[in-house]
Formats: structure tokens, C-alpha cells, sequence
């Protein structure tokens, strides 16, 4: 029989991993990555915690909703790295200090 | 019996692909391990009875999330998404280095330790009020009822919320180039005739 709590340690695992990663890393796309980390351990929370649970089928509405989100995000985030890209020949983070492109260059 | 080998497949799956993806120096291996973390997710998703979130997960995140990154890596990358040297990594788009890993791995651990910690009733006497019916019935019909009655706003503000995010993205990714050389009335008149 399965228990809750190897869920909650599958979700543990995958939020540090999401951490490390954006901690870690310099790249923005593996910053993205590491976000989906983390909304995919939320999401599984909230479904572990609806089976285990039983009251209703909220925890399964809340995932499909964080699904959506994460799907969002990622589409914007791409293309907001994608036009860093373009603009600063570059996706490091640490190129990342301008809110607007330069216009003396 | 068949959903603890799915169990241990997928959470074995999950765990191996985290520690590969954070171990790895190339992006685009990083991009499949995520692959191998979503499968495995929808995996647990499928032990916990939850088909209709396992179903969606496959579709959105193999379908649509891991192609989108694989898109952004190849049209960011380039040839220098691979680490070869760490003398030059402050100069090339590229992962992280030794003191990146080190700061990352001792905030991971020190935030691993307080949040089982402060959760340790969860973890340890954990006094949620477990059933033991391990039945699985469809869900899907429960959660159209559940997106049309109870959670409706959400459901309506998520749809407005997809479509601003996508004409969002398409609005900012669009290439903002100079304006082209047939609009430049100076150009036009020279170089136009002397090909004839």
C-alpha cells in the first residue's frame, strides 16, 4: 500500500531539484526548467493530497489549473528569451541588467 | 500490485532524470530529462487515480512544453550550448559553474532540512485521515461538473489568461527589424535601375 508520504517525498525531491537548478544554473532556459520543477511538485501535491483525502475532486481541478499556468508562463517566458536573444546576443543571466535595449550603441 | 510497479517505475524514473538533469552540462540532455520527469509524473498521476490530470500532463507538458524548450535551445544556443572548458564559461550561454552548483546544492540542502523540519508532522505523524478504498473510478465526468459549477470563474479567467498569454508571446517574439529597403525612398530610386 502506498502512502502519502512517499508522494510528499517525490514531491520534496522535485521542488529541491527545481531549487538547485535555478540556483545553479546560468542559462535562462534551464531557469525555465527548473520552474516547471516546481509547479510539477505543487501540482502533485495537490493530487496526492486529493486521493488520500477523499473529500472531492478539488485537488484534480487545482492541478488541471497549475497545468494551464505552467503552460502560460512557458510561452511567454520563451519568448521573452527569445527576444533577449535577439536583443543582447546572449542568454545569460547575467546579461540581464537592462529593463530597455540601449539605444547608444 | 500493478500500481505499486507503477509506483516504483515512475518514482524510480523521476528521481534518476532529477539528478541527471541537474548533473548534466548540456542543455539540450537537460530538455530530454524533463522529458523523463513529466512521463514519470504522469505516471504517479495515473497511481493516484487521477486519469483525466495524467492524460492532460502527457498532452501538454510532453506535447507542447518540452518542444517549446527544445525550440527555445536551438534558436538561443546555437553551437555553445555545451560546456567545454570552465575557463571561458563567464563568456558562453551555458549552465553554471563550480560555485553555482555549491551555493545551489547547500541552499537545497538547508532548505530540504527546514522544510522537513517545520512539515515533520506531515512526514512523521502524519494525522490525515486516510481511506482505504483503493477502488479507481473514471474522474472526467466530476471534473466537467466541477469546472462549470464550482470553479467557473477560475475556468473562464484561465481561458482569457491563455489567450493574453499567447498573443503576448507572439507580440514580444516577433523580429522588430529596421525598416525594410523598399520603404526607404532614397534607396529605391539608385539601386533600383541599375540591374536593367
Amino acid at each position: 500500500m502506498i502512502t502519502l508520504k512517499a508522494y510528499l517525498f517525490i514531491s520534496l525531491v522535485l521542488f529541491v531539484t527545481g531549487l538547485v537548478i535555478i540556483i545553479s544554473r546560468k542559462n535562462i532556459v534551464a531557469i525555465l526548467l527548473g520552474i516547471e520543477l516546481i509547479l510539477n511538485s505543487a501540482a502533485l501535491n495537490f493530487v496526492a493530497y486529493s486521493k488520500y483525502t477523499a473529500v472531492n475532486l478539488d485537488g484534480h481541478v487545482f492541478a488541471l489549473f497549475i497545468i494551464v499556468i505552467a503552460a502560460a508562463e512557458a510561452a511567454v517566458g520563451l519568448a521573452i528569451v527569445i527576444r533577449f536573444f535577439q536583443v543582447k546576443e546572449s542568454v545569460h543571466i547575467d546579461e540581464a541588467s537592462d529593463l530597455r535595449e540601449e539605444l547608444t550603441r | 500490485m500493478f500500481s505499486d510497479i507503477l509506483f516504483l517505475s515512475s518514482s524510480s524514473l523521476i528521481i534518476a532524470s532529477c539528478v541527471l538533469m541537474m548533473w548534466t552540462k548540456n542543455l539540450m540532455h537537460s530538455c530530454v530529462y524533463l522529458l523523463g520527469v513529466l512521463i514519470g509524473i504522469a505516471g504517479l498521476y495515473l497511481t493516484l487515480g487521477a486519469d483525466f490530470v495524467a492524460a492532460t500532463q502527457v498532452m501538454v507538458y510532453v506535447g507542447g512544453v518540452v518542444i517549446l524548450m527544445l525550440f527555445a535551445v536551438m534558436l538561443t544556443g546555437g553551437k555553445d550550448f555545451q560546456s567545454r572548458s570552465q575557463k571561458i564559461l563567464g563568456l558562453l550561454p551555458l549552465m553554471g559553474s563550480k560555485y553555482t552548483f555549491m551555493w545551489g546544492s547547500a541552499t537545497a540542502m538547508v532548505f530540504g532540512f527546514c522544510q522537513i523540519y517545520f512539515f515533520r508532522h506531515l512526514f512523521f505523524e502524519l494525522k490525515v485521515q486516510e481511506t482505504t478504498s483503493n477502488q479507481y473510478a473514471p474522474t472526467i465526468e466530476k471534473i466537467g461538473e466541477l469546472l462549470i459549477t464550482d470553479h467557473v470563474v477560475a475556468f473562464e479567467i484561465s481561458s482569457v489568461l491563455l489567450l493574453g498569454a499567447l498573443v503576448g508571446a507572439a507580440i514580444i517574439a516577433r523580429p522588430r527589424k529596421e525598416r525594410p529597403a523598399f520603404l526607404e525612398p532614397d534607396h529605391h530610386d539608385d539601386h533600383g535601375e541599375d540591374h536593367h
